[in-house]
């Protein structure tokens, strides 16, 4: 049972780091507006406009 | 999508003249040449992918002009700039207000076209509240170059400065946030713990581990205890200092004094422990005080732009005669300004000389234009409808009308009865008695020697603990405000939904909030009837040309070609129309006021001196203005206006209610209002100008209707977002149900304490157990409230 002595106190350091993100979270504004984020995903931004031709190509193709 | 509705906008395309691109592969049709150039923008920076995600069609892109933009650059004045950019040492700041966005699409474009432009260095869009924070190097970038590239993808953007309220209020959200998550995260650690501690029935566990697991959750519940409960502290100190007390006060006792026992038993190795009911108990009671603090001040949701009505810019007239464009914040008294036909005033000012029409609709609610000549005052925030007029300041901006009645409104707004919350009357009563029963069960217990006199108090104090009355209100209300908003009536403070119960008098402004707020034709007449369409065809084409507001009423698909016009301003419009010379305008314009006609007539149309028809144009009431009156049936309703006290009579005839004050001020409207209330009347005030604003601030409940303006927006309970006065129905019965469910729960909440109480005092309920029977009877509290969801 002694391994409890290491994983208990590394719990917490993991808790620590998850409310120094949640507080950092809140101070940048992230909390702020719920509704815009959860679109982000649908735009394919990140793609370069050859690869979004692919993209585009490829759904065509499972239509 | 079809070619009969504008592909950016959605609103009907124009057959004749129709605007094409090619957007996602195919060629779309635009309504107008602003919807064209703001798609093409949007292509051409490769953001097509807003089109293929957006939930709801785009707002009408305006025609911006060049000119338009670099108007903007006035922008870029150091003066104009200290009152809303932030210095973050090489980078500046700005809060802009956005027009025209429609879903969370937007925000995604704005960012994208935004992060594109060399020199911003980030830039955020709160969609909800169609603000954008925006971040650049000024070395690179101008303030109006950044206002340039959001009004050429539609989306023309002002600065914005939050007021004082709002953040404050956004400062407490964050906190109430942080303390929350903490108390949370503990809690579910500290429970953990609590947990293995619980089921170690056979006592297996070694003194060495328990006294282990006493340490680390000690160690987790003091942040808890300091941090996250710090706001019962306050309050309890607060209301110690005004020698009351409060529910905060046995809450800060029992915390403390379970915290402190704890952490002796911890110190010294015997006796009980309690953490999680600690993190448990702050929790929950955050809980509470964090959906109270949202429904009861959620103030700054919609984006209330004063500035909007507040001109920037003005055209000075030096004392050589030279004009020069000037700040209208650096106007001084005396000053000579030139205000051109269509431009909006930048300040108060007397007409020295010209004569002109003004729309002074955003002040006093009438959209009828009030006709100024020299001597006459014209108020900054109007719009010069006509001739160009010079102008001598009377009022520097800060003393401007506008400005004096956003003061009135904020003064009122501070002036507005409070309710004395329900349970805020109960708890004061119900502490002392707690506190009471709680010292007594101490002594009692103390006297008969038990070691348990303790922790039967602490049961005492944890049982008895309000948490489900502190839910009872707030919960029902949050629920009330999602079903409501689903209608299309946005509540910024929920607590109006419980004053509603108590109004007596129904206040109404007329323009704009029972009437339609433009001119319609509600009669007319015709010297030939075969002759009906030929005439409103000649009718339509001849008021295409005018500017006057009653032009408006007269519309066609085709119109004819108008040659040589004359326009009388203020009487009326006289040209040659398929070879013929026709006049129309007001009866002695027309010299028809002497003809005999069955209608009351207020425009004529005359040819050779025949009068071919006569119109009675007025501005109507709105379709379902008389069922929501029938809403009103059990209160005093009150029509209060600023047009002429024969048009509020009329209109209140029409339409069956009590009283018509007419010819008011927005100064008197409010005195009005605050005359009824000192007479213990409680005033559901509706209203849409910007003249109701001081009104609406004061009533006691306050609905802004369909197309108000921000400011009286800003100054209402209630906004409902769709122009169907119906909605009043809704938020009536809604208000009803919220105040049945609000008694149900406080019935239970203090049914629950009633019963629990002798099991506490009795020392039959520990602790933990009193801690799970205060969540149970918190969470029949919630499921009740939410009822109002359906």
């Amino acid at each position: 049972m002694s391994i409890i002595y290491v994983l208990i106190p590394l719990a917490i350091i993991i808790v620590a780091i998850a409310i120094g993100v949640f507080f950092w979270a809140v101070k940048s504004n992230q909390f702020e507006d719920l509704d815009r984020q959860g679109y982000s995903i649908l735009f394919d931004d990140d793609l370069s406009p050859e690869e979004k031709k692919l993209a585009e190509e490829r759904k065509k193709l499972n239509e | 999508m079809s070619t009969e509705s504008c592909y950016h906008c959605g609103e009907p395309n124009d057959h004749r003249q129709l605007f094409s691109a090619i957007v996602l592969g195919e060629s779309r049709q635009f309504c107008c040449p602003g919807c064209l150039a703001v798609a093409e923008a949007i292509v051409d920076n490769g953001l097509e992918d807003y089109y293929q995600f957006r939930t709801e069609p785009a707002a009408k892109g305006a025609t911006t002009p060049e000119s338009s933009l670099d108007k903007l650059a006035l922008y870029d004045e150091p003066a104009l700039q200290e009152e809303f950019v932030y210095d973050e040492g090489k980078h500046k700041q700005i809060e802009f207000t956005l027009e025209g966005i429609t879903c969370a699409a937007c925000g995604w474009l704005i960012e994208k076209q935004l992060s594109k432009v060399s020199g911003i260095k980030q830039i955020a869009v709160n969609v909800a509240q169609r603000r954008a924070v925006v971040t650049w190097e000024p070395d690179t970038l101008s303030l109006s170059q950044i206002m340039a590239s959001l009004q050429r993808i539609g989306y023309p953007a002002l600065p914005f400065q939050p007021d004082q309220h709002e953040a404050t209020y956004k400062a407490e959200d964050k906190q109430f946030l942080k303390k929350l998550g903490l108390a949370g995260l503990m809690t579910m650690q500290v429970m953990m713990l609590a947990a293995a501690l619980y089921f170690d029935l056979l006592d297996a566990m070694d003194a060495q581990t328990v006294s282990y697991f006493h340490w680390i959750a000690l160690v987790l519940t003091t942040p808890v205890v300091f941090y996250s409960g710090s706001t019962f502290y306050l309050g309890a100190l607060k209301a110690l200092a005004a020698r009351s007390v409060n529910m905060d006060v046995p809450v800060t006792i029992a915390v403390f004094a379970t915290y402190l026992s704890g952490t002796w038993a911890t110190i010294s190795g015997g006796g009980d422990v309690f953490f999680e009911s600690i993190c448990m108990f702050i929790f929950l009671l955050l809980l509470s005080r964090f959906l109270e603090h949202r429904s009861r001040h959620r103030a700054a949701q919609i984006s209330a732009n004063m500035l909007q009505y507040i001109p920037v810019t003005a055209n000075k007239l030096n004392a050589d005669g030279t004009l020069v464009q000037s700040l209208a914040k650096a106007l001084k008294i005396n000053d000579t300004v030139v205000v051109k036909a269509g431009e909006t005033v930048p300040v108060d000012g007397i007409i020295v000389d010209g004569s002109s029409e003004f729309d002074e609709s955003m002040l006093t609610g009438e959209f009828n234009p009030s006709r100024k000549t020299v001597g006459d005052t014209i108020f900054g925030g109007t719009n010069n409808l006509s001739n160009s007029v010079t102008i001598n300041v009377t009022q520097t901006l800060k003393h401007a009308l506008v400005n004096q009645i956003i003061r009135l409104q904020s003064v009122a707004m501070a002036s507005k009865p409070k309710v004395a919350q329900l349970a805020d009357r109960f708890s004061s009563l119900f502490v002392s008695l707690v506190l009471f029963i709680a010292a007594l069960t101490f002594v009692y217990w103390y006297w008969q020697d038990d070691p348990r006199a303790f922790w039967i108090t602490i049961s005492v104090l944890v049982a008895t603990c309000p948490c489900a009355l502190g839910l009872a209100t707030p919960t029902a209300l949050t629920c009330a405000m999602a079903t409501l908003n689903k209608h299309g009536i946005l509540l910024k403070r929920a607590d109006a939904l419980e004053q509603l119960a108590s109004i007596t008098t129904v206040v109404m402004d007329k323009t704009g909030t029972l009437t339609e707020g433009r001119f319609a034709i509600t009669e007319s007449w015709f010297a030939d009837n075969e002759q009906r369409d030929t005439i409103m065809h000649v009718m339509a084409s001849l008021e295409s040309r005018s500017e006057h507001p009653i032009a408006a009423a007269f519309s066609a698909d085709d119109l004819a070609p108008v040659k040589n016009v004359t326009i009388t301003a203020g009487k009326g419009i006289e040209s040659d129309i398929h070879g013929q010379c026709y006049k129309a305008g007001s009866a002695r314009f027309t010299a028809c006021d002497k003809l005999e006609i069955p209608i009351i007539a207020n425009v004529y149309l005359v040819s050779n001196d025949k009068c071919l028809a006569a119109f009675r144009v007025t501005d109507q009431i709105k379709s379902d203005a008389e069922d929501v009156l029938s809403a009103f049936s059990n209160y005093k309703k009150v029509l209060l206006s600023g047009d002429i006290q024969q048009n509020v009579d009329d209109i209140a005839a029409q339409l069956h209610i009590d009283e018509a004050i007419g010819g008011n001020s927005p100064e008197d409207k409010l005195n009005v209002v605050h005359a009824r209330q000192t007479a213990n009347e409680h005033i559901l005030m509706m209203g849409d100008g910007i003249n109701d604003a001081p009104v609406l601030a004061a009533a006691d409940v306050s609905v802004a209707v369909g197309n108000a303006t921000d400011i009286a927006r800003s100054a209402a309970d209630v906004i409902f977002l769709n122009e169907k006065l119906t909605l009043m129905r809704h938020l009536l019965s809604m208000a009803s149900r919220v105040k049945r469910v609000i008694r149900q729960n406080m019935a239970w909440a203090i049914g629950y304490n009633l019963i629990v109480l002798p099991f506490a005092v009795s020392g039959i309920l520990t602790p933990w157990m009193a801690v799970i029977g205060m969540s149970l009877s918190s969470i029949i509290v919630v499921t009740n409230s939410t009822k109002l969801l359906k």
